[in-house]
């Protein structure tokens, strides 16, 4: 069978009157990094949270690896190997940060995919060291800044041993060098490989970020939304330079720094 | 293994495991002394006291796991243990059968119980739950009455076998299922438990529900399972109680029998599991002994109350909480526990006691 990683067909999600997201259809192949821009209100949380039953879609259908996962419930995705970061960071603020992640390491399939890492800590503690937040693994999460924070998420996410990470502004609260820092695990990541005991194969990425200049760097394509619908799709440099995005964007200075 | 080495490897395990950390070195004391009370006296009176407050012990712990801990927080937990009461009963008073079977099926009804009363839980939140909580004892109530001949109706159903011919022989029974009970329930929400490893993911649930599920947690299946090991639980209570003064009538499904364990629990330190304990401890056997004392029963309210307030005034926390704050340091580098006496961390010999400007260098 040759169906696509990630086939989303004609997804749409109203809230009351408004139509947050329109028709959207797209493909992702085993692999990717997929970028997701488009001015704010575009739409963009509400897709990555659609695609992980976060949100119930009015209609339309999401499957993943040739299976129907439309409706299915959060965790049930989450386990099938599509997991997401909250741009919101929504911490276990009373927990240690390890134990944050050991949560995420203990659903069933990370258990599964896991199981020859001796005990959760060390799977936790491996997520939290390629995040650059070891460090602060006992400390309570309430303590942590925000851009700690923020890589707390990417943590909980890798804890679950994903197949598609969907990153909602990852970069979000990091200064310049770090930023830098973290695109570039990213895109080890996405290559594949051992960090510590903690084993990625190839995971494919949707990234969603405002930080165009840092996230042209790692994506192999841009999905370009704005009002709900799709704008454009094709390689980072098609898309800078198509008029439709420009004029979706008008009036703002992201595109600087950007090719 | 000789004798020797054996004896001192168990010395070594108590040094580090009990006697380094003072709230574990009360609780062993507590224990001691629960064993040994029977030795002390004979008072039939106060062998029972205890062991009702043991009962309760059950019943208030199993109210803060499911409430304190969990944050479910309900209203009507004497539900669970009317259930374990009326069956252990029903099926002691019309079929004779043992209390070990009695107990058992009683529980396990009242976990049922606990399982039908998880699908409100499921959808509503806060409030909302703790409301239809109300409404559980309310309906049970009526039930009771609507089947009076098998349930004794508004006078109760007597004719409950005790537990055992002996009082004492109850007594140690019901201690060791507290015991048993209370550990459970400790080693369950310990979040650094090694071997249960759903501490963490319950406090992760109440914490944040929609970030446990994207973390891949079947929230559903937890909130099944708390509610069935707390029901469970308030049904052994519930049975015990019954056996204990072989009767049981509908005034374990009173609102005011529902929030005596809230009461307990708050006064002791919600969400700690022993909080309950020591709060039942302090307050059931004073409250009964005021009414050997001649207090009335409205009298006995009024000096329960003024208590409640007074304490609540000076040790908001709970009582644990305010005593294990005055005995105990957490380590700031390493989060282990240590005995307020030391000045060095016993595990990474960091200070202990940094004042608040150094604290936060570290
Ligand atoms: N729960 C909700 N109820 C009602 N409307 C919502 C809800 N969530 C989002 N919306 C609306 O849907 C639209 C898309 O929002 P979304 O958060 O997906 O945008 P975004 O692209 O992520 O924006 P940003 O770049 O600011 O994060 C917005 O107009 C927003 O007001
Ligand atoms: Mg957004």
């Amino acid at each position: 069978m040759n169906s696509p990683f990630l086939e989303v067909k004609r997804l749409t999600k109203d809230f009351g009157g408004i139509r947050a997201i329109n028709e959207v259809t797209f493909n992702i192949e085993k692999g990717e990094i997929v970028g997701l821009i488009g001015p704010n209100g575009a739409g963009k949380t509400t897709l990555v949270r659609l695609i992980t039953g976060i949100l119930k879609p009015t209609y339309g259908s999401v499957q993943f690896k040739g299976e129907e996962i439309t409706g299915w419930p959060t965790w049930k995705i989450v386990n099938k190997g599509i997991v997401c970061t909250f741009q919101v960071v929504k911490p276990f603020r009373h927990l240690p940060v390890i134990a944050n992640v050991m949560v995420s390491s203990l659903c069933p399939n990370a258990k599964k995919k896991g199981e020859w890492v001796k005990t959760v800590e060390l799977r936790a503690r491996d997520a939290l060291e390629f995040c650059g937040i070891a460090d602060l693994a006992l400390e309570l999460a309430s303590v942590l800044s925000h851009g700690e924070l923020k890589r707390l998420e990417i943590a909980r996410a890798i804890g679950t041993f994903p197949e598609l990470l969907l990153l909602d502004e990852p970069f979000g609260g990091l200064n310049p060098a770090e930023t830098t820092l973290l695109a570039n695990s990213l895109k080890r990541l996405n290559k594949g490989g051992r960090f510590g005991r903690l084993h990625s194969e190839e995971i494919t990425m949707v990234v969603v970020e405002h930080k165009l200049s840092d996230l042209m760097k790692i994506v192999n394509r841009v999905i370009v939304i704005d009002h709900g619908e799709i704008i454009t799709i094709g390689s980072p440099e098609e898309v800078v330079k198509d008029p439709r995005v420009i004029k979706a964007y008008v009036g703002r200075e992201v595109f600087k720094g950007v090719s | 293994m000789s004798t020797r080495a054996y004896v001192y490897s168990v010395y070594q395990w108590l040094n580090v495991k009990i006697f380094a950390i003072p709230g574990r070195v009360i609780a062993l004391l507590f224990f001691a002394f629960l064993f040994i009370v029977p030795f002390i006296t004979a008072n039939k009176y106060l062998i029972y006291t205890l062991s009702m407050t043991c009962i309760f012990a059950i019943f208030a712990t199993s109210w803060d796991f499911l409430s304190g801990y969990c944050g479910q927080i309900n209203l009507g937990h004497g539900v669970f243990f009317a259930v374990g009461g009326y069956i252990a009963s029903m099926l002691s008073a019309h079929f004779h059968l043992s209390p070990w079977l009695t107990i058992s099926i009683g529980s396990l009804i009242a976990a049922i119980a606990g399982l039908i009363v998880t699908l409100p839980a499921l959808r509503l939140r806060g409030f909302y739950l703790s409301l239809v909580t109300l409404s559980f004892p309310i309906i049970s109530h009526g039930i009771v009455l609507a089947f009076a001949d098998y349930t004794g109706g508004e006078v109760g159903l007597y004719g409950v076998s005790p537990l055992t011919t002996s009082g004492t022989t109850s007594y140690y029974i019901i201690v060791l299922i507290m015991l048993f009970s209370v550990f459970f329930m400790y080693k369950f929400t310990d979040l650094e438990s090694k071997f249960i490893r759903v501490g963490i993911i319950i406090y992760a649930i109440r914490e944040d529900e929609i970030t446990a599920r994207a973390s891949g947690i079947n929230t559903t299946r937890y909130k099944f399972l708390v509610f069935f090991i707390s029901s469970f639980f308030a049904g052994i209570a519930g049975a015990l109680y019954a056996h204990t003064i072989t009767v049981v009538g509908p005034s374990t499904l009173e609102v005011m029998f529902s929030f005596q364990p809230i009461l307990w629990t708050i006064f002791g330190s919600i969400g700690t599991i022993y909080g309950p304990v020591a709060g039942v401890f302090l307050l059931y056997p004073f409250m009964e002994f005021l009414q050997i004392w001649g207090a009335t029963e409205h009298i006995r309210y009024i000096i329960f109350a003024l208590m409640l307030i007074c304490f609540m005034l000076f040790m908001p926390e709970g009582v644990t909480i305010w005593v294990r704050d005055k005995i105990e340091v957490t380590c700031q580098r390493c989060k282990k526990i240590n005995i307020m006496t030391r000045s060095y961390c016993r595990i990474c010999n960091g200070p202990l006691h940094l004042r608040k400007e150094e604290s936060e260098d570290l």
